[in-house]
Order: structure tokens, then sequence, then C-alpha cells
């Protein structure tokens, strides 16, 4: 009777550390459409737009409720106890999966925005310091140094202009005399961080960051890589690398669920790091009684999140090895975004942006059909229209104005093939056509330009495209009504139980 | 434009008490005696969100772009007519309270000579991120308000005065140097953590008014648990509440609340959005739409967990019941521990729906932090229930949170448990009389006080 009483919970990493039963003995279909009955895709939607939001494979979807059934099966256990091992266990699988050289130079967070967000307010900012973005730079990470300036004026933000297309060489001898100057400039005992993407999110661009990572290492300038794009879509070496901060998403391209980054630091760099944010119960005040890895336990709990996400990962790594593994899926991928733009450039009668594919991986950038004079300025109504009317045709790539010119960014993903990029080709040419008739027909004013996604709705422009994206497209609807089911004990989880 | 719909239950609710557990997905063996601490997630709540799920893997680009926008501006709505807010726009979702609480406190533009007030009862991360604020420059003073039980609300809001003024002198003081006037930033909690007890909160923000002290308020246990919030009417400068504890919606999802009049000092979200721009105030809402992706259905789960909750009778209901166990339960537990609820007054103003009951303990009881690791190995892994432990005025406490599941038995059973526990843990580290060594049995274990 009292043995009974003292069973112990079963214990979480016990769970994670047998490999998922949908791995064993079943064979990976084949890269392209044969992939599709492995997401919870709409029926028809042509996804080419991986790089925004990822996608997860229905069997991590399924791996997943049983980690959040777990929280609730006894949720003092899980969050005192229970998580922590399976979150060590993460991020060991991360530290070994990019080049760490040790567990605790890994730690994670809710997304690239926030890693980022960690990183730059982490430093103590003084008089005299320089903070160097692009003007490609990711819109959050963009105005979190602009913020940063704005709080602390004497901040300097100097920014490098970086303008497709170019090449690898003209960027690298363009960061180097950048980073001269900044130095040359910089007032005495100040400290000049450079904040560089390892992928340009808009365009998609594989960066040369470990050479300018290099020249910023050798001018004593601190660097801070924002990899969102990066785990999954590149090999990553981060010890080697010689970045003192790298961050990047594992909800984007290593099918992890959303919600889940991690931010590589460092040993040295680690002294930049005082607080988690929100600030930790374990938080300790810099001194001599702080422990070294102070900043450790900080990031191991730090408020009550959902850590799923995080756990996620363990199934993720397992998919990909089933599916084929690293170099396969880059290979598959990489092959597909270069074909795939050079037909899609071929069906719009324009150019893709990076014809050598120095700055190509799994994502290519190529120009949009707007006559020349369409172009000449940003109108954010436009934006909107290419986003909506894509939508309404049950489809998706991200769309963008650089230099003058209107692009689509399409991701290649294991699930597609070149006959999606025929697709999205055809019907960029006559979504662009009618932007075109549209635009002339609502006869806009000069200075009414949308400034944002929703106030397109606003837009006078908008009574000129009736497109309402929820419309006639075939997604499940909520439910109306419920029945209690006496749910009681999660069964899978009793079939584990010693 | 996407609207969140509204449930409708089939059938009648199981009543209260233990066959309510059908609701919920816990371990039969486990007796949840700290839903407090971290929630929980009721199962027709947990299968309501699940078509958002997949929403969001039919199409990711609608759902995140779109459809999840719109739906959460809908939530928005409904909650913050909830709390009585004035304006949908004073009311935005965060992950969780800390979050809330640092986007506030890190948003005042911090000089010397400045003051941040907490008290001994803070939320231990809120009382850190006090003490990092202060550790930075321009390193603002960090200040303490003391709060010891036994106590009562009238002597509590005299001391609060007293201290209220006592800061304002300082900062007279302080004017007078610098030539300019410093600000008093004081943390308040609704209801403590631990112990859990509500405060008399909404006279203590007036007290700040009449100070010109700003008020922020940690209200992480209050939406769910504490009635009639209106918080028009009781107007705090910030309020933050965690909608995952007490209203059971899913992790993480929480309420930030700002009046109109203080929005322009948020100067920005954390992470900061694309939306951002410099003086804050005029964006506020969109400011905090889009902060990096993340797992919006919680913020969603705060309407379907609304509706779980009407179905089982409203809001009155539920706390009725609750507050009804918690001092019967209390009060049983007392009794077989042979000890007292903190909560000494006639009308037990301090308690909701959490009651914290002494440990029998001698009085040379160490405070140290293994005796609490001790208690949850016995209690949460060993016997299979759990309630909070904490040591506050020289005493070793526990707090229950009573809940629609719980009964009075449930008590009991603690009551058995914890008279054999402190027992052991009497043998194991003694009296606290003479010195003994304390062996910490797993060094991987954390303390976490919620």
């Amino acid at each position: 009777m009292s043995s009974q009483k003292f069973i112990e919970p079963v214990a979480l990493d016990q769970l994670l550390k047998k490999p998922h039963q949908f791995f064993q003995n079943r064979a990976a279909p084949k890269f392209g459409h044969e992939f599709l009955p492995y997401y919870s895709f709409n029926k028809g939607f042509l996804n080419l737009n991986n790089g925004s939001f990822g996608a997860l494979p229905i069997v991590i979807t399924e791996a997943c409720n049983e980690l959040t059934a777990w929280q609730e099966d006894n949720t003092d256990y899980y969050y005192r106890i229970g998580f922590i091992p399976p979150l060590i266990g993460v991020r060991e699988q991360i530290a070994r999966f990019v080049g760490a050289t040790d567990v605790d130079e890994i730690v994670m967070a809710a997304n690239t925005s926030t890693g980022m967000g960690l990183v730059l307010r982490n430093f103590l900012w003084q008089s005299g310091d320089i903070i160097i973005r692009f003007n490609t730079t990711y819109g959050t990470v963009y105005k979190t140094i602009q913020y940063i300036h704005d709080t602390n004026p004497d901040v300097e933000i100097s920014q490098y202009e970086l303008l497709f297309p170019t090449t690898r060489e003209a960027i690298l001898e363009g960061w180097q005399r950048h980073i001269h100057n900044v130095k040359r400039n910089a007032p005495k005992g100040s400290k000049i961080v450079a904040v560089v993407d390892s992928i340009v999110a808009n365009p998609g661009a594989s960066m040369p960051w470990k050479e300018m990572v290099r020249i910023c290492k050798d001018a004593g300038v601190w660097a801070v890589v924002d990899g969102a794009h990066s785990v999954g879509q590149e090999p990553l070496d981060l010890a080697a690398s010689g970045a003192d901060f790298f961050v990047s998403s594992a909800h984007k391209w290593l099918n992890a669920k959303r919600g889940c980054a991690f931010i590589w630091f460092s040993k040295r760099s680690r002294e930049i790091m005082l607080t988690t944010i929100p600030t930790s119960a374990s938080y300790v005040s810099p001194g001599p009684d702080r422990p070294e890895t102070n900043i450790i336990s900080q990031f191991q709990y730090n408020g009550t999140i959902d850590y799923t996400p995080y756990l996620s990962v363990h199934y993720a790594l397992q998919w990909r090895e089933w599916i084929g593994g690293e170099s396969a899926i880059h290979k598959y991928c990489n092959n597909l975004a270069r074909e795939g733009g050079r037909r899609l450039a071929k069906i719009m009668d324009t150019q893709v942006m990076d014809p050598d594919g120095e700055f190509t991986l799994a994502m290519v950038n190529v120009v949009l059909p707007f006559p020349k004079d369409f172009s000449s300025s940003y109108d954010a109504a436009v934006a909107s229209a290419l986003t909506n009317k894509l939508l309404a045709q049950n489809m998706f790539a991200v769309t963008f104005y650089h230099r003058e010119l209107w692009w689509t960014r399409v991701s290649a993903q294991i699930w597609n093939e070149l006959s999606d990029f025929e697709i999205l080709g055809n019907a960029f040419v006559s979504i662009c056509g009618q932007i075109v008739i549209e635009h002339q027909n609502a006869n806009i004013p000069p200075d009414s330009k949308a400034k944002s996604f929703h106030s397109y709705l606003d837009h006078p422009f908008r009574g000129a495209v009736a497109c309402d994206p929820n419309d006639g497209l075939d997604c499940p609807r909520p439910v109306t009504a419920t029945t209690v089911v006496p749910v009681g004990y999660h069964t899978h989880l009793a079939s584990i139980r010693p | 434009m996407a609207n969140v719909v509204r449930l409708q239950y089939e059938s009648k609710p199981p009543p209260f008490g233990h066959e309510m557990r059908k609701c919920f997905s816990f371990d039969p063996e486990y007796i949840n005696m700290n839903h407090g601490s971290y929630g929980s997630l009721p199962s027709p709540v947990a299968e309501a969100i699940k078509p958002y799920y997949a929403l969001a893997e039919a199409n990711p680009d609608l759902f995140h772009r779109f459809t999840s926008i719109d739906l959460i501006r809908d939530v928005r709505k409904r909650m913050a007519k909830f709390v009585g807010a004035a304006h949908t726009e004073e009311v935005v979702f965060v992950p969780n309270a800390s979050h809330g609480l640092n986007t506030i406190l890190r948003s005042f533009i911090w000089e010397e000579g400045d003051i941040i007030s907490s008290c001994n009862t803070t939320y231990n991360s809120i009382s850190r991120t006090a003490e990092y604020i202060s550790d930075i420059p321009p390193h603002p003073e960090a200040v303490q308000f003391t709060l010891l039980f036994p106590t009562s609300h009238s002597e509590i809001i005299q001391n609060w005065r007293a201290y209220v003024k006592s800061l304002n002198e300082i900062r007279n003081q302080s004017a007078q140097k610098l030539g300019r006037r410093p600000k008093i930033v004081a943390i308040i909690d609704s209801i403590i953590s631990v112990p859990g007890a509500l405060l008399p909160w909404k006279e203590m923000v007036k007290i700040c008014k009449e100070e010109d002290v700003w008020s922020v308020v940690d209200g992480a246990h209050s939406i769910g648990q504490e009635l009639d919030l209106n918080l028009a009417e009781a107007n705090p400068d910030f309020w933050v509440t965690n909608c995952h504890k007490w209203m059971y919606a899913k992790r993480g999802c929480a309420l930030l609340y700002v009046p109109k009049r203080n929005q322009h000092i948020i100067k920005a979200s954390f992470p900061t959005s694309h939306a951002y721009k410099k003086g804050g105030g005029s964006n506020f809402v969109e400011q905090f739409e889009w902060n990096g992706t993340i797992d919006f259905v919680p913020y969603i789960s705060a309407s379907c967990a609304l509706d779980f909750r009407a179905w089982l009778g409203g809001e009155h209901v539920i706390n009725d019941y609750c507050h009804r166990i918690a001092l019967e339960g209390g009060k049983r537990l007392a009794q077989i521990l042979g000890t007292e609820i903190i909560d000494q007054g006639q009308d037990f103003q301090f308690t909701l729906s959490m009651v914290n009951v002494a440990v029998p303990f001698p009085p040379t009881m160490s405070s140290a932090f293994e005796i609490d690791m001790a208690f949850r190995r016995k209690l949460l892994i060993k016997r299979k229930i759990y309630p909070a432990f904490f040591y506050h005025n020289g005493k070793w406490w526990i707090r229950c949170s009573a809940q629609i599941w719980s009964q009075v038995e449930d008590f009991e059973v603690l009551g058995e448990a914890i008279l054999e526990a402190s027992k052991e843990i009497l043998e194991e580290f003694g009296d606290g009389t003479e010195k003994k060594t304390m062996i910490i049995e797993d060094k991987d274990e954390r303390l976490i006080v919620n």
C-alpha cells in the first residue's frame, strides 16, 4: 500500500530520450509533393514562403500535443523539476548542431527579435558608443537599435547601405571600408557594436557573414549576428565563426514549433549578459557574489511560459534525420531555389536578383512584372494588394520593394517542386497586371500613401481591390459547441508509466 | 474580419468538487492544491483552441499576417470590458505578468535621485527587476516597504501612507539638491503571491496619487480570482495580470493595462516592434501587435476560457465556491496541524481563493531554502500533493489554492501529509537549536516560488 503511494512521476526526459515511434520502420517519401500529406496545409495551398513562419509537420504537431498534456498532468512537477532535464537536453543537442563548444553557450528565447533585443539591451550603453546597422536589418532589430539611440541620444547609429544586386567581394570591400571609417572617427574608449545578418530577410540573401565578423573582430568591434534564417538552412560552426553573439529561430528552417529560438554567446561575451528580460528570480547583482553562470540560471526560468516550443526541437531533429539529413535537405532546397528562380524569371520575363547564386541558399529573389514607371516609388497599398491577391489565390510568397523595383522572395522547401514556381509565375503575371489597372482607376491622390498592411484597408485603393483574404478559402471553422468528455488521465502517458 | 466564435456548451457542467476533475487532465493520483502558481488548462479550453492551431498551420501567412491579428483585437475588446477598462486601446496582451511589469519598469527614463519602491512581499522576479534597475546607471534608489503578517487592511493602509509620505520627504530633499523633481515608482501587489493575500491595493493606489507617486500594480493573481476589477474606477497608473492563472487561459497569456494618459511612458514593447516610433504612446496598441513570431493561440484562448467560465455559472458562482472551500479547508488544515491561518481577522479580508496556514515547526526552525526543497521532495514527488511553501516573519507557511475541483477533504489529506513530512524534516534538519549538516539530495533542484 505504501509503495503504491510513493510512485514518482515519470520524468519528461525519459519520455524524450526514446526516439519517436513514428520514425521507426517507416520510409520517408521523396522530396517534393509527396511530402505534402505530412504537413497540415489547406488543400491546394501553395506555400512558397517557409521563410517567414516555418511550417510544423503533422507528426511534430502531435508530439507537441503530448508535451502540452504533460504540463497539465502535474503542473507543479513540470514547472519546478520536470522541464529542466529535457530543456538542458535540447540545449545540448542545439550546441552540438551549431558547433558550440559547451551547452552553456546556448540559451533559448521565444524568437530572434527577442534574442537580439536581449543582447542589444544588455549592453551598458555609454556616450560615444556606436551601433552599426544596415538598411536591410530586420524591422524589429532595426527599431530596437533606433529605440536604444532614442533613449540614449549620445549613442550613435552608423548605417551601412546594402544594395542589391551586388557581389560578395563588393560587400566585403565596402564593409572593410565602413568599419575602418567608423573606427577612425570613434571617440576613444567607446565601444562599437555591429549588427550583421547572416541571411538578410528582404531580399532573402545569404551574406559572407563570417568574413564580415572577422573584419569586425580584427578591428575590435563587437559582432552581433542576426542569424534568424540560418539554423536548418545552412551548416553552422559558431565557435569557429569568431562572432560574439548569434541568434537564430528554430521555428523557421529547423521545423520546431513557433516560439523557439536560441542565442549563442561565447564565454567571453557572457560578461555583457547581465539579465534576462523579464529579469529572473535567480538574478544576482554584478559583483564578487555573482556566479559566472548566473545568466544561464536566469534563462532557465524567467516567467511562466509554455516550454513546448523549446522541447519540440528534440522531435524536429529526429524529423530532419528521418527525411534525409541536413546535406540532402540543403542540396534539394538550394537546387530548387536556383532552378525555380530561373523558371520564375522566364515566365514573368524579368530577372533573378542573384543569377550567379552566390547569395542563394533556399531563398531566391525575382523582379515582379510591373512596368518600370509603376515602381518608381514605394506605396504600401501595392505591397498590401500583392499580399491580398496572392492569398486570395490560395498561395503565398513574400513581396518587397528594393531599389525602385518590386520583388518576390520565394522559399524552396522539401514539399516544393519546380511546377510550384511556374504556378506562382503565372499568378504574378495576372496579379501585377490587375494591380496596375486598379491602381490607375483608383485615382489615388499623390500624398495619400498607405503606411501599413492594415491601413491598406482604409486606403482609397482598398475600394478598388475587392478582396477579403478570408473569403472563399477552405479554412477549418472554429468550433461552435463542445461536449465535455471525461478526459481525466491522458492515455498515452499511462502506457509509459512504470 | 475574423471574430472569435463564442462557445456554446451542449451539456451541463459537472458539479464543483472532485467531479470537476473531468474537465481537467490531472494525474488521477495527484491532488492539485497549488493552482495559483502556474494555473491549470481545462480540457474543453484545450479542445476549443485546436482549430486555431489548425488555422495557423493550414495557411501560416494568412494566420500570422491577418487572422490572428483580427482575432486578438476581438479578444482584447472582450478583456477590456471584463477588467473595466475605459477603452479597448488600454489593454494589450503580453506573455506573462513578469514580462508586462518589466516592460513598464524598463520604460521609465530613470534618473539620479529617482526612487523605485517594492515590498518585502513583492514577487521575487519583480524584486530582482527593481534590483537590476538600481544596479545599472543612473542607479535609482531601490527602497522597500515592509509588510508583515499578521496584520490588517487598515494597518497596511496606515503604514503605506506613512511610508509614501516619507519617500516624498526624501524626494523633496533630493529635488533641492538636483534642481528638478525626481520620480517615485511604487510596485504594489493587488494579491501577494506568498502569502496568498488580497491587499487593499485600490486604497494604496489612491494614496500614491495623492503623493504624486507612480503606481505599478502587479495583479498577476487578480483576473479570475478578484471580482469587480473595474480598472477605470480604481485608476492605477499601470496594471498587469496573468490570464493563465485563475482565468484558465493557456500559458502564456497576460494583460498589460495602461490608461491612455500614461501610454507615452511606455517607450517601446519588448522586443521592439516594427511599428516603434520615438515618443511612444501614439501607437501603443500597434507596437504590441507584432513583436516577433510566437504562438499566438494562448492570447485567443482567453476568450475560450471566459466561455468555459460562463458555462460553469460565471465569475461569482466560481469564486463563491473557491472562497468557501479556501476558508473551510484552511480552518480544517489549521486544526489538523495545530497551527493558525495567517489571515487572523474575523472577516478574512486577505482571503479570496488562497489560504495560508502555518507549518507545525518550533519557532527556532531554520529558514534555510533546503527545507523548502525537502518539502518539495516529500510532498510533490513522494506523496503527490503539493501546496506552495514559504518563510515569512519567523515561520514556515503553506499556501493552498482552492479551485473548482477542490473539496475540504483535500485539506485533510494535505494535513496528514504535512504532519508526516514536517516530522521527517525535523528529524533530518533538527529544530534549529543545534547545528546539523543539511544534505541536499538533488543539486539540480531549483527554487521557484510563485
